[in-house]
């Protein structure tokens, strides 16, 4: 995943850490993800992107996203994101928000895009669009689910937008290792998402100002 | 002999009576193989527009969108679009057998099941049954055809021919989805088809064939279902009766290799018309047969009476040709024997004349070189050696000729030049040292090679020039000239001076003639003779061209090289 998009969205995880919970003790959960290896790769762009086969879709160099489920509130205030067109690909091709955000698909090529999905999560059909077009077409993503955002123009472009129900997600790295920060104490749900067709899943009983390790197998 | 005749002839009815009934049969099967072929293109060309249409398909995101990211009801809505032209021409083309549109379409998923279109408007409507026919085991990885039974709700069932192309993704190449499309049946033979026999596809046990009565179908797909059953291959035949008569029948599988159950094209042709021919050729035969004994019996007699009388009269003569033959083969071998003698001598005769004028020349020079002889005796020794040198010429064209008789002439064809040979005899014209020189006039191309051996070549040319000095007025005029035309070398040797005459002119060719005009010009007369044989043992020949008072031309023809010839050394 860019760098630049991965700053972003621990930046912006954190910040949602910090608005939404109190200022108290916060747990940690922190712990490796084995994540399945690469059996094909993209056809187009050969350094990233949402592979499809067999009727599933992997994201190319694996990663995996890790989020706490429980009963969260939802977001209150209205929070932002943004999955660009560039060099015919998506950038994040794998998007973890809140249920609730606004993502933003700005076009930064010089082609038109036409950013659509069937997914039962969300459908949408944004129409075609350059990258001079304002305002910058965008869509609210209010229930969870996966969402497949493809282009209409180019059949190889593929991203996926996990909505979800908390707050506290977050992408894995390349080796599978990942950090929750400021999560509250209780029971709760932990839940690893691979590819479109497998969620890993590990109940947790989460205390103020602990670290949990957990790894995954 | 009579009877030898009737045994042929009878024997021969038999055998043209069962070829009749062998040739219809195959004449059915031709009909029945071109139909078939011609529907074959048609259904092949059909499959190539649809694979194109399959191909679009798998390009498309929103195809792709609807089968991977569960959104099978956006599935037939994302298509239409594209189906629809294919779906458009079907229904505006009616029932017609043989159309090529397409009555409905279905999608099958990642499984080879039915995907049920949530709204049939635009894709054709198919009951449950009738779609589940569609469905294959697996996903084809290539076009299948298949056959469908369609309720129609009439008495008559109808079948219509499938056809399932698969989606292949063109990212990665898997099959991700098929597409089902129904086409209406093939239409071979039936009411109005000139062809004269009657068409039904055979489907599952069922038989669908159309105006064939109800009742003499249904034991009819019984008899063809075991015919199926037995048959080893993907066709074949049998006769059968129905309604008192009798009928061919011929059965090939429409969908060889498919993955949808078999479906057979069958076609029926009654006998009746056949065999009624078949009858009546018979008699035709029998007819001209006995027609054909009676006439050949009364002939032979005839003949024969005929025949015997010049066959005895040949009888008689063999003895009076034998001894004919006999007296004209003595004369031939005593012809080819005198002939080899006469070669034999001249060779011989030219041998033995060479040494003795060598050996005459040499005394005679020897004289001129000493200092006794007086004037008048010098020149005349001077021109006894010329003499000499000029029987030497004679003894060796006599040699020439001899060996030309005998057939040992042989030439070594090779590439000469002939305007280099041209101007070198021409040049050479011009240094003979005469009392009253001539005008020598040329018209020689620069590179005319022909096929042939030098020296010979050089000698016609020489004979021909010699001629044309000879029978030259004083003062007069001699003309060269060369040209090519076609693959012939013409050259053309033209002189003044008295004409030939016209008696003369069929016989200036012949050995040893000399014209009325030349007995005060030396020479011995074999030169045209010579120079003709020569010319023609070259391929090529040699012939007077015109002679009148003004003007004699000779025209010697030679074969042009080609390429490739060897090189005249």
């Amino acid at each position: 995943m860019k760098p630049i998009a991965f700053r972003g969205l621990v930046l912006f995880t954190a910040a949602l850490a910090i608005c939404a919970e109190p200022a108290r003790a916060q747990a940690l959960i922190e712990g490796r993800v084995e994540l399945p290896k690469a059996l094909h790769t993209p056809v187009m762009n050969k350094r990233y992107g949402i592979v499809s086969y067999g009727g599933v879709l992997t994201p190319y160099p694996p990663v995996a996203v890790v989020y706490l489920e429980g009963a969260f509130p939802p977001a209150a205030a209205p929070a932002t994101a943004r999955m660009v067109q560039k060099d015919l690909n998506f950038s994040p091709i794998l998007l973890p928000v809140q249920a609730g955000t606004r993502v933003e698909f700005p076009n930064l090529d010089d082609t038109y895009h036409n950013i659509f999905s069937y997914s039962p999560a969300k459908r949408f059909d944004l129409g075609r669009y350059r990258s001079d077009e304002r305002p910058i077409p965008s869509v609210l993503f209010d229930t969870a689910g996966m969402v497949t955002v493809r282009c209409d123009i180019h059949e190889h472009m593929r991203a996926i937008i996990l909505v979800l129900d908390t707050p506290h997600f977050v992408l894995s790295d390349v080796d599978g290792r990942y950090r929750l920060e400021g999560l509250p104490s209780g029971r709760f749900v932990l839940k690893v998402w691979l590819d479109s067709r497998t969620t890993l899943s590990r109940p947790v009983d989460l205390e103020a100002a602990s670290t949990l390790h957990a790894d995954f197998p | 002999m009579m009877l030898v005749v009737s045994v042929v002839a009878v024997s021969t009815l038999i055998f043209t009576q069962r070829s009749l009934a062998e040739r219809e049969r195959l004449n059915f099967l031709r009909e029945f193989q071109v139909e078939l072929s011609a529907l074959h293109d048609l259904q092949e060309f059909r499959d190539a527009a649809l694979a194109e249409r399959c191909r679009i398909l798998s390009r498309k995101p929103r195809i792709h969108a609807a089968l991977e990211d569960g959104a099978l009801d956006l599935l037939y809505p994302s298509a239409r679009d594209e189906l629809h032209s294919i779906m458009e021409v079907g229904e505006a083309a009616g029932r017609e057998p043989g159309a090529t549109g397409a009555l409905f379409y279905r999608f099958l998923d990642a499984k080879g099941r039915v995907i049920t279109p949530h709204d049939p408007r635009g894709v054709g409507t198919l009951s449950a049954e009738e779609e589940s026919q569609l469905g294959l085991s697996a996903l084809p990885d290539r076009p299948q055809t298949g056959y469908v039974v369609r309720d129609r709700g009439t008495p008559r069932e109808a079948v219509d021919e499938v056809i399932a192309m698969p989606i292949i993704s063109s990212e990665n190449g898997e099959t991700i989805s098929a597409i089902v499309l129904g086409f209406h049946p093939p239409a071979l033979g039936g009411p109005g088809s000139d062809s004269g026999f009657l068409g039904g596809i055979w489907l599952g046990g069922r038989l669908d064939m159309g105006e064939f009565p109800r009742a003499a179908r249904e034991d009819l797909a019984g008899q063809l279902t075991r015919a199926i059953g037995a048959s080893d291959g993907d066709r074949g035949g049998f006769e059968f009766r129905a309604t008192g008569m009798p009928f061919l029948l011929f059965f090939k599988r429409l969908n060889p290799g498919s993955a949808y159950p078999p479906a057979f094209e069958v076609s029926v042709r009654p006998l009746a018309e056949a065999l009624s021919r078949q009858r009546l050729l018979i008699w035709e035969f029998v007819g001209a047969g006995s027609l054909a004994l009676a006439g050949a019996f009364f002939a032979s007699q005839f003949l024969s009476r005929r025949l015997s009388l010049p066959v005895e009269k040949l009888a008689v003569d063999s003895v009076e040709n034998r001894e004919h033959w006999q007296r004209a083969e003595a004369a031939l071998e005593s012809t080819s024997q005198e002939l080899q003698r006469s070669a034999r001598f001249s060779a011989d005769a030219s041998h033995q004349l060479k040494t003795p004028v060598t050996v005459l020349r040499a005394g005679l020079e020897e004289l001129l070189a000493g200092e006794d002889l007086g004037t008048e005796a010098r020149e005349e020794v001077s021109r006894l050696v010329h003499q000499t040198f000029r029987l030497a010429s004679v003894i060796e064209d006599l040699l020439l000729l001899s060996r030309m008789d005998a057939g040992r002439l042989k030439i070594q064809f090779t590439r000469l030049d002939l305007s280099l040979l041209l101007e070198r005899l021409r040049d050479d014209l011009t240094t003979v040292a005469d009392p009253h020189p001539l005008q020598v006039e040329s018209d020689i191309p620069p590179s005319l090679w022909v096929t042939g051996e030098n020296r010979f070549a050089e000698l016609i040319v020489q004979n021909l020039l010699e001629n044309a000095r000879k029978y030259n007025r004083q003062g007069g005029r001699i003309r060269i000239a060369a040209r090519s035309e076609g693959e012939w070398a013409v050259v053309t040797v033209g002189n003044t001076g008295p004409a030939i005459p016209r008696e003369s002119q069929a016989h200036i060719f012949e050995r040893f003639h000399r014209g009325a005009v030349g007995e005060n010009v030396p020479g011995h007369g074999i030169g045209l003779n010579l120079a003709r044989e020569l010319a023609r043992l070259h391929g090529g020949d040699l012939r007077l061209a015109r002679s009148d008072a003004e003007w004699t031309e000779f025209e010697l023809r030679l074969r042009l090289a080609g390429e490739g010839a060897p090189q005249s050394p």
